[in-house]
C-alpha cells in the first residue's frame, strides 16, 4: 500500500513536484517569520531578573541627569549602578550600523558577568580611557584586533568638523547569554562626557542607569523606591525589570506577532489551495483504480487511507524540505540579520509547528478525495470506462 | 486561424473546481497584497499629500528629522528675523516660529504603550499653518498656560486625550482645552505652548524652525546658502519634502513587505494554475488534436491556451480586486519607524493599487500558463488522437 | 437448500436510467455447482454483468438472496463484505483494470496484502501464479509495456493468486483479438479441468461460450434456460 501511494505521486511528476514546491517555499517561510517572533521573545525571556533599567518616563528620546546616578546609589537595595548611553554612530558609512554605548567600565563589567573576554582584558578596557570593548562578530566583521584603533563617526553626537571619534581595541568579547549581543561595541562614559563638554560647553545627560540589584534585596521596592525618589523632578524616570524594557522595543515596531500570524494566514491558504487542488486531481483520476481495489476486496477504510496517504506524502515530502531548508540556512540568515537583529535562531518549538501545520494540510486536503473514494461504489466506479 | 476564446470559456467551465481553487488562490494573493500596498499608500500619502510647498522647515544641518535636531532659541531668532525669503504678514512681521518637539510615552486606551508626538509651537505657528489645523472643539490654549490642545485622531485611541482631561508630562499637569483636525500627521499630535512645553519636558532648546516663504523661492538654493551659513548654519527643506522623508522607512517597509509575501503567495499560485492548466490540457489532448489536425497551427493553440491561463489570472485578480476594496477608508495605525512615533491613518485603495495588483494577477496567469501552453502547442496530432 | 456452491433465490434489480426504471433481472432462480466453468449469455441488457456482480458482493438485489460457498451475501455489510471478497472472489475484467503505476509482480501481489502473509509468502504466491498464466519473465514490467492479452493474462494471475472459491469473469476476451481470446480462453479451461476451479463467464460470443461446460441463458431477467456440454 505505501508502495501504491508513493507510485500514484511518481505518476505525475511535475504536478507533484509543483506541489511539494509550493509547500517547501511555505513551510520555510512559516519557520522563519516564526523564529523572528522567537527571537525578538527570546531577548524578553533571557532577561536578567536581578538587572533594573532607569530610563525616563516621559520619552525614550529624553535623558537624564547625570547627578541622579549618585542617589540611586544611596538606595538601600542596589548593589552598583552604571551608566548607559546610546551613542549612534557608525564606522566609516552609516550602513556599517550596529550599537555604541558609553558606559562606566568597572560597573559594566561586574553587572554583566555574561560577557567573556576572548582577546585581550578587562582590565586593560577599564584602565584606558579611549579604549573600546567589541563584540565577536563585529570584530570579525571588520577586521578588528587587539590595539587597532578604530574611527567612530558621531550621526547624534557630531564633532563640528564632522570628524571621528578615535578609539584603542582593548578586549573583544563574546556573550554567554542571549542577554547581551555579540555585535556591541563599549567605550568608556568619560571619554564621552569630556568630548561633548569640549563641543557644547556642557556635560551631557545620560540615557539610561541600569541597577544591580543586591542579592537579599527585592526588585520591586527596589524599583518603586527609585521612582518615588525623582517624583518631582527635574526628570521624572520609570524603572522596569530588563525583561520590560527589552519588551517596549519589540511593541514598539508594531504588533509584530499579529503582522506576521497575518502573513502566515495567507501563504496557509495559498499551500492549502494548492495542494486540495493537486487532490482532487488526483483523486478524480484514480477513480478506476479505486473501483479496481474495492473489486478485489480492500475495504472502503482503505481507499480512504489511499487518497490521505498521498496528501499526507506530498506535504511530508514538501514539508520536510522546507524545514530541513530553514535549519540549513539559519546560519546565513543570522549573520545577514545580525545588524539590525541579532541571535536569530530556530528552536524546536518552531520545528513542531510547522510539522502540525504540515500534517494538517495534508489531511485537509486529502478529506474531499479519500472521502469520495471510499464512498465510491466499485460497480460505478469501473464502469466509467 | 485562431482559436475561439468561447473554447477556452467553456473549457474552464467544465472542470469548475479546479477553475475555481486556482482564481482562489490567485485572488487570495491579489488580495493580500493590494490590501499591503493600500495600508502604504494610506501612510505614504497621509504625509505627502498634506506637506505645503510653501513652508519650509529648518533643521539643524546633518539631522534627518526634528527629533535629531536642535536649534538654539538666538540663532533660531536671528535666522527668523534676517532671512529675506521669509514671507511677512500685514504687519510686517515675519511669519516664522519655532517649534519644539519631544514623542513621549503614552498608554494606548485598550492597554499598552506608545509613542506620540508632544509639539510645542508659538502662536505664529497657527497662523503659519493656516487652515491646515482647525479647531473643532474647545479653544487654542493660551501662551504660556498650562494647557494643551490634542489633534483629533488621537482622543479615542490615546488615554487621557479627550477635552477636559488632565495630561501629566514629566511633573506638569496639563489641561486639553482643544481638540483639532489636521489633513497630515498633525492630526496624531499634542500641541502646545512652545515654552511651558520646553519647561516641562526639561528641553534646552526648540528642535526647528517653521516659515511661510514668498513665492517663487527656490528653497534648493536657498538650502545651498544656509547650510554653510557661519552664524546659523540650517538645513532648509519644504514641508512636504520633509513629510516625505519621513515616510522612507515605514513605506520602504511596507512595499517589502507586499512584495515579499506576493511572490511567496504568487509561486504557491502560479503552481496552482500550472497544475490546472496541465490537467486541463491532459484530458483535452484528444480535442487538440483534433484542431491540429484540423488545421490549427500550434501558434495560435499555444496563444489559445495562454489565453486560457490569463483568463484564470484576470479573474482571480478581479476577485482580489474586490476582496480588498472594503478595506478603503478604515482607520488604522502604525509605527512611524522614522520618528517611533504612532501615526494614524487609513487604508488607501488608489487606482494605482487596483493596477498593480490585476498586472500581477496577469503575470501569475502568464508563468502558470506558459509551460503547459508550450506543451499543447508541441503535441503531434498523431499521437494526440490516439490517445482515447 | 440444496448445496450448490452459488445459490440465487427469487433476485430482482432495477435500475434507474435517464428517468424510466429498468427492470434487468426479474425475479431469478439460478443453483450453480462447485468445480464447473458457467457461461453466462443471453442479449444486451438481460442482467449477466448484474448477475456476476451480485456474486462477487459487489451489487445487491433489490430483493432475494443470493448464497456464495454457505454465506448469504445479503447480511454481510462493510468490511465483512470486503473481507469476504477478498478471500473467496477473484475478479477478471473485459478492461484488464490492472494499476498501471504497478509492476505485473506487483498488481499480482496486490490482493495477497490483505492476507495475512508475509513478504516472502506473498512473493511467492504472486510467482507461482504468473507462472501458472505463463508470465513469469514479464513480471517487472509494466501494463504499459505489455499486449492485451498479456495484461489480461497478468489480471487473471491477480484473480487467483489469492486461490479464491470462484473466479467472475466479465467479458474477458471482448478487448482481445482472436488469437489471445482463445488462449485466455484455454487458460481459464486449464485452471477448471486441472485445478478445479469454479468459474463463472458473462459473454456474447458464442465461440467463447464453447469454452465452458454450461451455459446459462438469460433473457429480460430470468433464466431462459440451462445448457449442459459436457461432465467435468
Amino acid at each position: 500500500m505505501v508502495a501504491l501511494v508513493f507510485r500514484n505521486l511518481l505518476k505525475h511528476p511535475i504536478r507533484s513536484l509543483l506541489t511539494i514546491g509550493s509547500l517547501t517555499i511555505a513551510i520555510f517561510l512559516l519557520c522563519f517569520l516564526r523564529s523572528v517572533v522567537t527571537t525578538l521573545e527570546a531577548g524578553i525571556a533571557s532577561a536578567d531578573s536581578r538587572r533594573l533599567w532607569v530610563q525616563s518616563a516621559v520619552s525614550l528620546f529624553v535623558d537624564l541627569p547625570t547627578a541622579y546616578q549618585a542617589k540611586i546609589d544611596a538606595v538601600p537595595g542596589v548593589e552598583r549602578t552604571c551608566k548607559w548611553q546610546w551613542f549612534g554612530g557608525y564606522y566609516k558609512e552609516p550602513s556599517n550600523f550596529f550599537a555604541q554605548f558609553a558606559v562606566d567600565p568597572d560597573e559594566l563589567i561586574t553587572i554583566w558577568p555574561e560577557v567573556e573576554v576572548v582577546a585581550g582584558s578587562k582590565e586593560a578596557f577599564a584602565n584606558q580611557r579611549n579604549s573600546c570593548m567589541v563584540g565577536e562578530e563585529l570584530a570579525q566583521e571588520f577586521g578588528w584586533k587587539v590595539g587597532d584603533q578604530v574611527p567612530i563617526i558621531g550621526a547624534l553626537f557630531p564633532r563640528p568638523d564632522g570628524s571621528a571619534y578615535m578609539f584603542d581595541v582593548a578586549a573583544i568579547y563574546r556573550p554567554t547569554r542571549a542577554t547581551v549581543d555579540s555585535r556591541t561595541f563599549f567605550f568608556h562614559w568619560k571619554f564621552h562626557a569630556e568630548s561633548q563638554e569640549a563641543i557644547t560647553g556642557s556635560a551631557p545627560n545620560v540615557g539610561v542607569f541600569v541597577i544591580k540589584v543586591a542579592q537579599d534585596a527585592d526588585p520591586t521596592s527596589v524599583m518603586a523606591t527609585v521612582d518615588g525618589l525623582f517624583e518631582n523632578g527635574p526628570q521624572v524616570v520609570q524603572t522596569t525589570t530588563e525583561a520590560e524594557f527589552n519588551r517596549q522595543f519589540v511593541s514598539m515596531v508594531g504588533n509584530v506577532p499579529k503582522l506576521l500570524s497575518f502573513i502566515g494566514g495567507g501563504v496557509f491558504i495559498a499551500i492549502l489551495l494548492a495542494c486540495v487542488n493537486t487532490m482532487l486531481m488526483a483523486g478524480r483520476e484514480q477513480v478506476r483504480d479505486v473501483g479496481i481495489m474495492k473489486a478485489l476486496g480492500f475495504t472502503d477504510g482503505s481507499t480512504f487511507g489511499l487518497l490521505i496517504g498521498q496528501s499526507l506524502a506530498l506535504c511530508g515530502l514538501g514539508g520536510g524540505f522546507g524545514i530541513l531548508i530553514a535549519l540549513g540556512a539559519q546560519v546565513p540568515i543570522a549573520t545577514l540579520l545580525g545588524r539590525f537583529f541579532p541571535g536569530f535562531r530556530i528552536l524546536p518549538e518552531t520545528i513542531f509547528l510547522a510539522i502540525g501545520v504540515t500534517i494538517a494540510v495534508g489531511l485537509l486536503a486529502g478529506i474531499v478525495p479519500g472521502r469520495s473514494a471510499s464512498r465510491m461504489r466499485a460497480v460505478d466506479a469501473l464502469r466509467r470506462q | 486561424m485562431l482559436v475561439p476564446v468561447s473554447y477556452n470559456l467553456r473549457s474552464l467551465w467544465v472542470r469548475r473546481s479546479s477553475t475555481l481553487l486556482t482564481i482562489i488562490g490567485i485572488g487570495a494573493t491579489v488580495a493580500v497584497l493590494a490590501g499591503v500596498l493600500s495600508l502604504q499608500q494610506g501612510f505614504a500619502t497621509l504625509f505627502a499629500e498634506s506637506g505645503r510647498t510653501d513652508v519650509a522647515i529648518f533643521l539643524r544641518p546633518g539631522a534627518t528629522n526634528e527629533g535629531d535636531s536642535a536649534f538654539r532659541k538666538d540663532k533660531a531668532q536671528r535666522l527668523i528675523k534676517t532671512l529675506p525669503e521669509i514671507r511677512s504678514d500685514e504687519n510686517e512681521q515675519p511669519l516664522a516660529g519655532m517649534e519644539c518637539y519631544v514623542a513621549v510615552r503614552r498608554n494606548r486606551v485598550g492597554g499598552g504603550e506608545t509613542n506620540v508626538p508632544v509639539r510645542g509651537v508659538e502662536q505664529r505657528s497657527f497662523d503659519i499653518y493656516g487652515d491646515g489645523i482647525r479647531i473643532v472643539g474647545g479653544r487654542r490654549f493660551k501662551p504660556g498656560a498650562d494647557e494643551v490642545i490634542v489633534g483629533a485622531k488621537l482622543s479615542d485611541r490615546i488615554e487621557d486625550c479627550r477635552l477636559g482631561d488632565v495630561i501629566v508630562l514629566n511633573t506638569a499637569p496639563l489641561r486639553v482645552v482643544g481638540i483639532f483636525e489636521s489633513d497630515g500627521p498633525f492630526a496624531s499630535e499634542i500641541w502646545g505652548d512652545l515654552d511651558r512645553m520646553l519647561n516641562a519636558l526639561q528641553r534646552p532648546s526648540p528642535n526647528r524652525v517653521v516659515a511661510q516663504l514668498n513665492d517663487g523661492v527656490d528653497v534648493e538654493e536657498l538650502n545651498e546658502r544656509v547650510k554653510d551659513d557661519k552664524e546659523v548654519p540650517a538645513k532648509v527643506m519644504t514641508e512636504r519634502e520633509y513629510l516625505t522623508s519621513q515616510t522612507s522607512a515605514l513605506s520602504g517597509t511596507l512595499l517589502f513587505l507586499g512584495a515579499f509575501l506576493a511572490i511567496v503567495m504568487g509561486t504557491a499560485a502560479v503552481f496552482t494554475a500550472t497544475n490546472t492548466m496541465l490537467a486541463a490540457i491532459s484530458s483535452r489532448t484528444h480535442e487538440i488534436g483534433i484542431l491540429l489536425a484540423a488545421g490549427f497551427r500550434p501558434i495560435p493553440i499555444f496563444l489559445s491556451f495562454l489565453m486560457e491561463a490569463l483568463l484564470l489570472g484576470l479573474l482571480g485578480g478581479l476577485v482580489g480586486c474586490l476582496l480588498s476594496l472594503p478595506l478603503n477608508g478604515i482607520e488604522t495605525g502604525a509605527t512611524n519607524f522614522n520618528t517611533f512615533t504612532e501615526v494614524a491613518f487609513a487604508f488607501r485603495v488608489t487606482p494605482v493599487v487596483l493596477m498593480t495588483a490585476v498586472t500581477f494577477s496577469l503575470v501569475l496567469g502568464l508563468f502558470g500558463g506558459a509551460i503547459p501552453a508550450w506543451r499543447a502547442a508541441r503535441m503531434v496530432p498523431v499521437d494526440a488522437l490516439r490517445r482515447r | 437448500m440444496s448445496d450448490a456452491m452459488i445459490q440465487v433465490r427469487a433476485v430482482t434489480k432495477s435500475y434507474q436510467r435517464g428517468g424510466e426504471t429498468l427492470r434487468v433481472l426479474d425475479g431469478l432462480d439460478l443453483d450453480m455447482e462447485e468445480g464447473h466453468f458457467y457461461a453466462l449469455m443471453g442479449p444486451s441488457g438481460s442482467g449477466k454483468t448484474t448477475l456476476l456482480n451480485m456474486v462477487g458482493g459487489l451489487d445487491r438485489p433489490d430483493s432475494g438472496d443470493v448464497f456464495v460457498a454457505g454465506e448469504h451475501l445479503s447480511e454481510l455489510r462493510g468490511a465483512d463484505l470486503s473481507n469476504w471478497r477478498a478471500d473467496n472472489v477473484g475478479f477478471v475484467f473485459q478492461g484488464f483494470n490492472l494499476l498501471t503505476v504497478l509492476s505485473a509482480q506487483k498488481n499480482v501481489e496486490l490482493p495477497l496484502t490483505l492476507a495475512p502473509l508475509s513478504r516472502a509468502q506473498r512473493r511467492e504466491q504472486a510467482a507461482f501464479a504468473l507462472e501458472l498464466v505463463g508470465m513469469a519473465d514479464r513480471a517487472s514490467h509494466r501494463p504499459g509495456q505489455l499486449s492485451g492479452g498479456q495484461e489480461q493474462r497478468v489480471a487473471i494471475a491477480r484473480a487467483i493468486a489469492t486461490d479464491p472459491k470462484v473466479i467472475l469473469a466479465d467479458e474477458p476476451t471482448g478487448d482481445l483479438d482472436r488469437a489471445s481470446a482463445d488462449q485466455i480462453l484455454q487458460l481459464l479451461q486449464r485452471l477448471n479441468q486441472e485445478f478445479k476451479k469454479t468459474i463463472l463467464m458473462v459473454t456474447h460470443d458464442p465461440a467463447a461460450a464453447e469454452y465452458a461446460q454450461r451455459i446459462v441463458h438469460l433473457d429480460k431477467g430470468r433464466l431462459e434456460r440451462l445448457e449442459e456440454k459436457g461432465a467435468p
